[in-house]
Order: structure tokens, then C-alpha cells, then sequence
């Protein structure tokens, strides 16, 4: 085991940029804790750490009998002091935020989203977060982003119903529709929208090389803006986190039940990032100080025992499950532009995927020691794998070896010259 | 019986062999490995049939079947073995991806090797992009001998073993034609092939039934209609651009058969050709005994795809390129290469010949991961004993033959050898004992 650790780490180390990226000071602040972060993970792999990992990697492909060292009920945090729940500022992570007035034929709409301006000529990640989730969700990875690749901005959206962007129907809705419309095609449109305006706000001449990058909800939907073509030659390419369509559909079904499971509400903002944290739904502290917050807000009722309740009312998001995973799947495959996906499993690649895969259609990435937030459990490496597969797509700097037919032209020049 | 022969017999019946046993086993198939180059050469072997009623036919020395990936597909890679003949009997090239995915991992590389190492003249094996330590710890291989040993010890072994694999082999003296078929049942479907036409390429099924036979006057000389209506491949193999067609994408569109000179040696790899590899030689010259690395020409050759692009591309994979049908016939040319056999990607139809033949892909994993409904094939090589004992063999004189095959060389193209495909399905279900399905994740929006 430790030789594997060793291997798995140096090569992990080559991939990195040769100058250790910087930790932010709340990560310092949280590692004095004597916690185990993951974002810091990589470069003082702890062996704790990684027991944790093959212990879940698996209990997804059978039975392995944890060694006495594994500690796999060892609460995360050990005995976390008061501090270490303390929430974070986005401000740590982004530069700004800026609030963007949309609309559309029937509503108005203000987008809150997060911003780290690129540096001149530098790409742009846009980063959508699942449903129940926020902009914040992307916080972590963000701020190592733009370390391991200073010229690159990054920018965080809220979906509509999530975190601080909120929706002004203009014409009431039909009653016997949901409130809030969380259709894809919504969402897709959403997104560009934000782009746009973006852009215009910003003062951008033209839009960045953009990759899109979506988490679970978010995958579906930056995969159906990179079908769209909308983006055009500024798509250089899009990764998708932790979400198959047949896999999520599967899940459908059992996800009420996993939604009632959850506490309603919480005493405390401290209490709701301890209940991640503890429930292992985000495992890295860290990440869970920046993005829980920003999932709960304060019950109108002033006396409530528990006055923070979760934001989005997931349940009421239902009717559109399944219109958000449908058909993901081909899209993904044949949408333009670099793709990468990201698991948590891998057994989560459904029979499409498979065959996309094993015909090398786009390149998969397994991080079995993640849970399904992916970029908040391991943002340190999902960073580095993203920042990667920029390099790899990025155009302007692409160089192939010389083509058969000009090599033959060269050497006939040169025979002609002779 | 001697240990190796019981530990065979055991694996056979896809039971494990105690560890001390692997760790004895991979001692000695490393010591037998590293002696072979990086491009291991191999002799396409001479099929001698006799031929009597169907039941009774008996093949004293089958051809090559050169394989694809089998992912730890224990019960299909019994099926091939079924299908293709039995070892020793039959000579056997493995093109890597013996593990990971399937559920047997370990019994289906161990068995390889183990075949290996008492039978070192009749199986070849190539490393793969999944004969590596990064990319066993995520897909099953290394969860597996976790599972089946309680440590990781017989899982570093393996990891020994892959480090010495060779990156490539070399089948040299394949026939141009193949010999006469396994099968009696050839010409019910009412072809009009006579025994003395050369047949370029084969398909049979499962049970050796020939499923379609294409002669080579067929590919070189599109006029020549009777021939192609009586072939059922007919309609796609004239270059329709439609790829469907019955088995084999290649044989029905992407390749039109191949017209040449014959001879030229066959180069099996993995995944395929690399910018930093011009010829054969340079394969040879790589310091091969090293964990697959992220770049350069050692993860090229067991990463890169061929397609239908115009010289290098960007491999969507994020590991290897993709190289088009001009780099695949000038390395051909330049190296005396009549065709490229690889595996890697997975074809729904087994295999698939592509850039007028001169590469193809074989995919060995029927229903690959269980669940995604393809067939897998097999690509024999014969020499052919038949033909008056003429054997065309690359000798550097390219007219030296070129009357016998009657249509006319194009572009310095050395013509295929001789192709059969055995294609098969996956093993029955019932017999795989497969493990319980793994629970969903809980949460997905």
C-alpha cells in the first residue's frame, strides 16, 4: 500500500507546476487544526487520507475488511474545535462579484455570480454547480485554478433559485406549474445569457477561450450549451463532474428518499457545515466553510428552534429531473469541442459512455476517493486535472507533428533545390 | 503433472492460485520476458488440416489468432480459446488490456501467463495502456487482488510482470491467401468461389461457419460483378459511404481490400503509432522496463487511435494522438509492413479494417463490461501450405510476385495477408457467477 501511495503521489507531484502552489491563509489556518485537507492533501499525503479513499473506492466493487489503521469511523474532523466550523468569505477565493440584470419574454432575472477576471489573452473557466447547490461550490478549486494558472480567470454562476440570483416573474405563472422554471433548456439559456452579459459589464472586446466546467446539474447543463455551438470557436472544451445519465437516472428514483433523510434545519451555519463535514456529503472542511453557507438561509419565522433552512427546495425541483439528464449522454458525446469527465466511480459510466469511452471519444478521469462533490472533496486535484486538459485543448498553443503530405512537399523543395 | 500444468489446470477453472505460487510464476515469466525485445518477433505458423467429415476434423496446427483487449473477461477469453483453438495446439498473440473492468482480473492475466511461461514459443503477449500501475489502482484490477488476497502483494507482482511486457510484435511470413477452411459448409450460400480463388479475407462465426469470404480480385477490380453480387458483403464493400453492414465496418466500407505486392510483415501493438516513431527499429530502441509513462513514444504506441483525419490529431483521450490514413501508409511503406493489427478501441463488430487495410483494430471483449451489447473477434494469420508450398514472403523484390495475384500494385502498397476473422459472442450468463450490482449513488441532481 505505501508503495502505491508513493507511486500514486510522485506521479500526482510530476503533473503539478514545479513551484508548490501557495495555500491560501484559511487553509493554513485549518491545517494548524490538525485537520486533513484534501486540498492540501497532495502534497502532505497523509496515509489517512488515502485509507479513506480505498475504503470507499471499495465498498463499490466488494468486500475489502478494513485494517485496524483505517480508522473508517474516525469522525473527519476529529475533535474539531469551534474554529474549524467557522464559515469562510467568498471574498478569500474570488475577486468580485457582480450582480447582472437578464430577462427573458416572461420574467426578469438577477444573476449573482462570482468573479476572477482573466488576465489579458488568459481563458476563462465558467463553473456550474449542481442543483441545491451554489456558485461557492466551485470556491476552493477556483482560487488553486488561478494559482497553478495566474493568467486564468474563473467565473462561478448562481442558477436561478440558488444562491443569490433570483427570479421576477413579470406575467404570474400557471398555477399548475412550478414556480421557478428549472428547465434545461432555462438553465442553458441562463448560463449564456450570463456570459453575455457579462462580457458587456466587463468591458470585454470579445469573449475569452472559455472552458465550461459543471457539476452534476451543472454537467448536464454546460454539456447542453457546448451542443448548442452558441459559444462558437471560443469553446475550447467541457468538463463534466461526477454525472452519467443512466446512472443519475437510477438515482432518481431514491432521491426523495435521500432528500428526507437530510435535517430540515439547522441552529446553526456552524452546525450545517459540521453536518456536511460529519455526514462525509462534503469532506473536505475547508471547501464545506466556503460553500455551506451560502446553501441555507434564515427561516422568515424569527422564533423557529432551527432558524436555518435550506435554501432551495429541492423537492420542488422534481418535475425536472428527469428532463435534465435525458439524452445527456449522446449530447455529451457529440457536442463540440475537448471533453472530460470526471467520476467519483467508476461504475457510474452508463452503456454509452462506456463504449464512447473504450472508443477513446473523450477522456475519463476517476477520483474513487471522492464523493459526488468531486470539486469540493478534492479541489487540489480536479483543479490540476482541469488546468491540464485546458493545456491540452488550448489551441493557440497547440502544436502537431508536421503533416505526411507537407513533409513530402518540403523534401521535394529540398531535392529541387539540390 | 508438474506445478505449472496444475496451476493451469486450477486457473482454468478460474480458481486463483495461492500467492507464494503467483509470486514464483511472475518471478519466472519476468525472466522469460525480459529476453524479448521490445518488438517481439513471431512466425506466422503453417496450418496443416485434414479434412474428413466436419466432426471428425482435426487440426493438428492451427494458424495465429492474434487477440484484442479482454479486460478481465475470464469466461469470453475461454470462449476465444474455444473458438480459436487451444493451446498449444494453437499459437496465440495477445495485443494487451488483459485487466481491469471485468470481474476477473486475476485468473484470466494469470492464466495468460501462466500459458506463457510453459508454452513461451506459442503465446505472445503485448502490454496495453491498462498494463500499468495508475490505471490498475482505478478500473478493478487492483481492488480485485485486494478482494481475492487481503493484500496488495500479488497485484505488485503483476505490476512487475507489466513492466517487462513487450510494447509490440512483428508476425513475419503470414500467407497471402488463406487455406482451405475449417468449415464444409462454405459454399451454401451460393457463392461461386472456386477453391483455386484467393480469398483476402474471412469471417467465420462461432461454430467456424464461414459467414462471408471476400476474394481479392474482388477489392482490386471493381468491375469484376459476379463476384461482388455473390458476396453478401456486396452492397457496402464497394465503397458505399454507408458503414453499416454485416460484421466487421471494415471488410463492408472503411476498407475495400487491399491489391499489391504481397509479403510484408504484420505489426501488432496495442493503441498504434507515434509521432516520435518512424520505424520499427525505433520501437526497438525505447527503455521499455518503466511504469507507462504520461507522454512520449512508449504511451503513444499503447494509446494513440487511428482516424479518419489528415496526418496528427489531438487524442481526446488525454494521453496518446490520433494519426490519420497517410501517417499509417507511409510507416507501412517505410517499414516493409503489409498491416497494422491493434486493439484498444472497442468495435461493435470485433474488428475493423480501415485506410484501404492497411490497419486494423481487434476488440476481444464480447459485451464489454457487461453491458454494452457488442461482439468480439479474433484475426487469424495462416502460412499457407497449401499453395504448392510457395510461400510469398517480403524479400525486398516486389515484382518477384506480382504475377500471381494478377490485378495491377497501387502506390507502392503492399498488399494484407490473408485475413480470417472469428467472430463470438459472450460466454452464456449463467455461467459467470458475476458479483451482486453495485448500489446506486445516493444522491446525483
Amino acid at each position: 500500500m505505501s508503495d502505491l501511495q508513493r507511486s500514486f503521489v510522485k506521479a500526482k507531484l510530476a503533473r503539478l507546476p514545479p513551484e508548490a502552489p501557495m495555500s491560501p491563509e484559511p487553509l493554513r489556518e485549518g491545517h494548524e487544526d490538525g485537520e486533513s485537507l484534501d486540498t492540501l492533501g497532495i502534497l502532505h499525503h497523509d496515509p489517512h487520507d488515502d485509507d479513506a479513499s480505498s475504503a470507499s473506492s471499495a465498498s463499490s466493487t466488494g468486500t475489502i475488511k478494513p485494517l485496524a489503521s483505517r480508522n473508517l469511523f474516525a469522525r473527519p474532523g476529529g475533535a474539531s474545535s469551534k474554529k474549524s466550523q467557522d464559515q469562510l468569505p467568498w471574498s478569500d477565493f474570488f475577486e468580485q462579484e457582480l450582480y447582472l440584470e437578464g430577462s427573458f419574454d416572461k420574467e426578469n432575472i438577477t444573476y449573482h455570480v462570482y468573479l476572477t477576471p482573466p488576465a489579458a489573452s488568459g481563458p476563462l473557466f465558467v463553473t456550474h454547480h449542481g442543483a441545491g447547490s451554489s456558485g461557492l461550490s466551485f470556491a476552493v478549486f477556483a482560487s488553486i485554478v488561478r494559482k497553478m494558472l495566474p493568467s486564468a480567470g474563473i467565473l462561478s454562476v448562481d442558477a436561478r433559485g440558488h444562491g443569490e440570483t433570483v427570479v421576477h416573474t413579470k406575467v404570474p405563472r400557471d398555477p399548475s406549474q412550478p414556480p421557478i422554471d428549472y428547465s434545461l433548456s432555462t438553465l442553458s439559456k441562463d448560463l449564456l445569457q450570463v456570459l453575455e452579459l457579462c462580457k458587456e459589464k466587463m468591458d470585454w472586446k470579445e469573449q475569452p477561450s472559455m472552458i465550461l466546467v459543471g457539476h452534476s446539474l451543472g454537467g448536464a447543463v454546460v454539456t447542453d450549451v457546448a451542443k448548442t455551438g452558441e459559444l462558437g470557436d471560443k469553446l475550447l472544451g467541457y468538463a463534466v463532474l461526477d454525472v452519467v445519465e443512466g446512472s443519475a437516472m437510477d438515482a432518481l428514483q431514491s432521491m426523495q428518499t435521500y432528500l428526507s433523510s437530510r435535517p430540515p434545519a439547522f441552529p446553526s451555519i456552524a452546525s450545517g457545515i459540521e453536518w456536511h463535514t460529519r455526514s462525509r456529503t462534503i469532506r473536505n472542511p475547508t471547501s464545506a466553510r466556503v460553500s455551506v453557507p451560502s446553501l441555507l438561509r434564515r427561516d422568515a419565522d424569527p422564533n423557529a428552534p432551527r432558524p436555518w433552512i435550506w435554501h432551495t427546495d429541492l423537492s420542488a425541483t422534481q418535475p425536472f429531473w428527469e428532463n435534465w439528464f435525458i439524452g445527456l449522454s449522446k449530447k455529451f458525446l457529440e457536442a463540440k469541442g475537448g471533453k472530460l469527465l470526471l467520476l467519483a466511480g467508476t461504475d457510474r459510466l452508463d452503456k454509452e459512455l462506456t463504449i464512447g469511452q473504450m472508443q477513446g471519444k473523450y477522456q475519463l478521469q476517476v477520483f474513487p476517493e471522492a464523493g459526488h462533490f468531486i470539486q469540493e472533496d478534492l479541489p487540489e486535484r480536479t483543479a490540476a486535472l482541469v488546468v491540464e486538459f485546458y493545456k491540452r485543448n488550448d489551441r493557440s498553443t497547440l502544436v502537431l507533428p508536421p503533416k505526411v503530405a507537407d513533409i513530402l512537399k518540403a523534401k521535394q523543395q529540398q531535392q529541387q533545390k539540390q | 503433472m508438474s506445478d505449472l500444468d496444475r496451476a493451469i489446470a486450477q486457473l482454468r477453472a478460474c480458481r486463483p492460485i495461492p500467492e507464494p505460487q503467483v509470486r514464483e510464476l511472475c518471478y519466472k515469466a519476468r525472466e522469460l520476458l525480459i529476453e524479448e525485445g521490445n518488438v517481439v518477433g513471431v512466425d506466422a505458423p503453417v496450418t496443416v488440416r485434414i479434412h474428413t467429415i466436419p466432426a471428425l476434423r482435426l487440426a493438428l496446427m492451427n494458424g495465429l489468432q492474434i487477440c484484442g483487449d479482454i479486460h478481465g473477461q475470464f469466461h469470453d477469453l475461454m470462449e476465444l480459446f474455444r473458438v480459436g483453438g487451444d493451446v498449444p495446439e494453437t499459437n496465440y498473440l495477445f495485443m494487451g488490456d488483459f485487466v481491469d473492468r471485468g470481474f476477473y482480473s486475476l485468473e484470466s492475466f494469470l492464466l495468460l501467463l501462466c500459458l506463457k511461461v510453459r508454452y513461451p514459443d506459442r503465446i505472445t503477449l503485448i502490454r496495453g495502456n491498462h498494463e500499468s500501475r495508475q490505471i490498475t489502482t482505478v478500473y478493478g484490477f487492483y481492488d480485485e487482488c485486494l478482494r481475492k488476497y487481503g493484500s496488495a502483494n500479488v497485484w505488485r507482482y503483476c505490476c512487475e510482470v507489466f513492466d517487462y511486457l513487450a510494447l509490440g510484435a512483428l508476425v513475419m511470413g503470414a500467407s497471402n491467401t488463406l487455406g482451405t477452411s475449417t468449415s464444409t459448409s462454405t459454399n451454401e450460400s451460393g457463392t461461386q468461389l472456386t477453391e483455386e480463388e484467393e480469398i483476402e479475407i474471412e469471417i467465420l462465426n462461432s461454430a467456424g461457419d464461414v459467414m462471408s469470404r471476400i476474394p481479392r480480385s474482388m477489392a482490386a477490380s471493381s468491375d469484376n460483378h459476379e463476384t461482388v453480387n455473390s458476396s453478401p458483403l456486396s452492397e457496402t464493400s464497394r465503397g458505399a459511404p454507408a458503414r453499416s453492414g454485416p460484421v466487421g465496418t471494415g471488410a463492408t466500407s472503411d476498407s475495400l481490400g487491399s491489391v499489391g505486392n504481397p509479403g510484408g510483415a504484420v505489426l501488432c501493438v496495442h493503441g498504434g503509432l507515434s509521432p516520435l516513431v518512424e520505424t520499427v527499429d525505433k520501437i526497438r530502441l525505447l527503455d521499455r522496463k518503466q511504469e507507462v509513462p504520461h507522454e512520449g513514444p512508449m504511451c503513444d504506441l499503447l494509446w494513440s487511435d487511428p482516424d479518419e483525419i489528415e496526418g496528427w490529431g489531438l487524442s481526446p483521450r488525454g494521453a496518446g494522438f490520433l494519426f490519420g490514413a497517410d501517417i499509417v501508409k507511409l510507416f507501412n511503406h517505410r517499414n516493409n509492413l503489409s498491416l497494422i493489427a491493434r486493439a484498444h478501441q472497442l468495435v461493435m463488430e470485433g474488428f475493423k479494417e480501415m485506410f484501404d487495410a492497411s490497419i486494423v483494430t481487434v476488440w476481444s471483449a464480447p459485451n464489454y463490461c457487461y453491458r454494452c451489447g457488442n461482439v468480439a473477434a479474433i484475426l487469424e494469420l495462416t502460412e499457407d501450405g497449401s499453395n504448392g508450398g510457395y510461400i510469398p514472403r517480403a524479400n525486398g523484390d516486389v515484382n518477384r510476385t506480382g504475377d500471381l495475384l494478377g490485378p495491377v500494385a497501387a502506390g507502392g502498397q503492399i498488399s494484407g495477408p490473408g485475413r480470417r476473422y472469428r467472430v463470438f459472442e459472450a460466454a452464456p450468463q449463467d455461467s459467470r457467477g458475476m458479483p451482486a450490482k453495485k448500489p446506486v449513488a445516493d444522491y446525483f441532481l
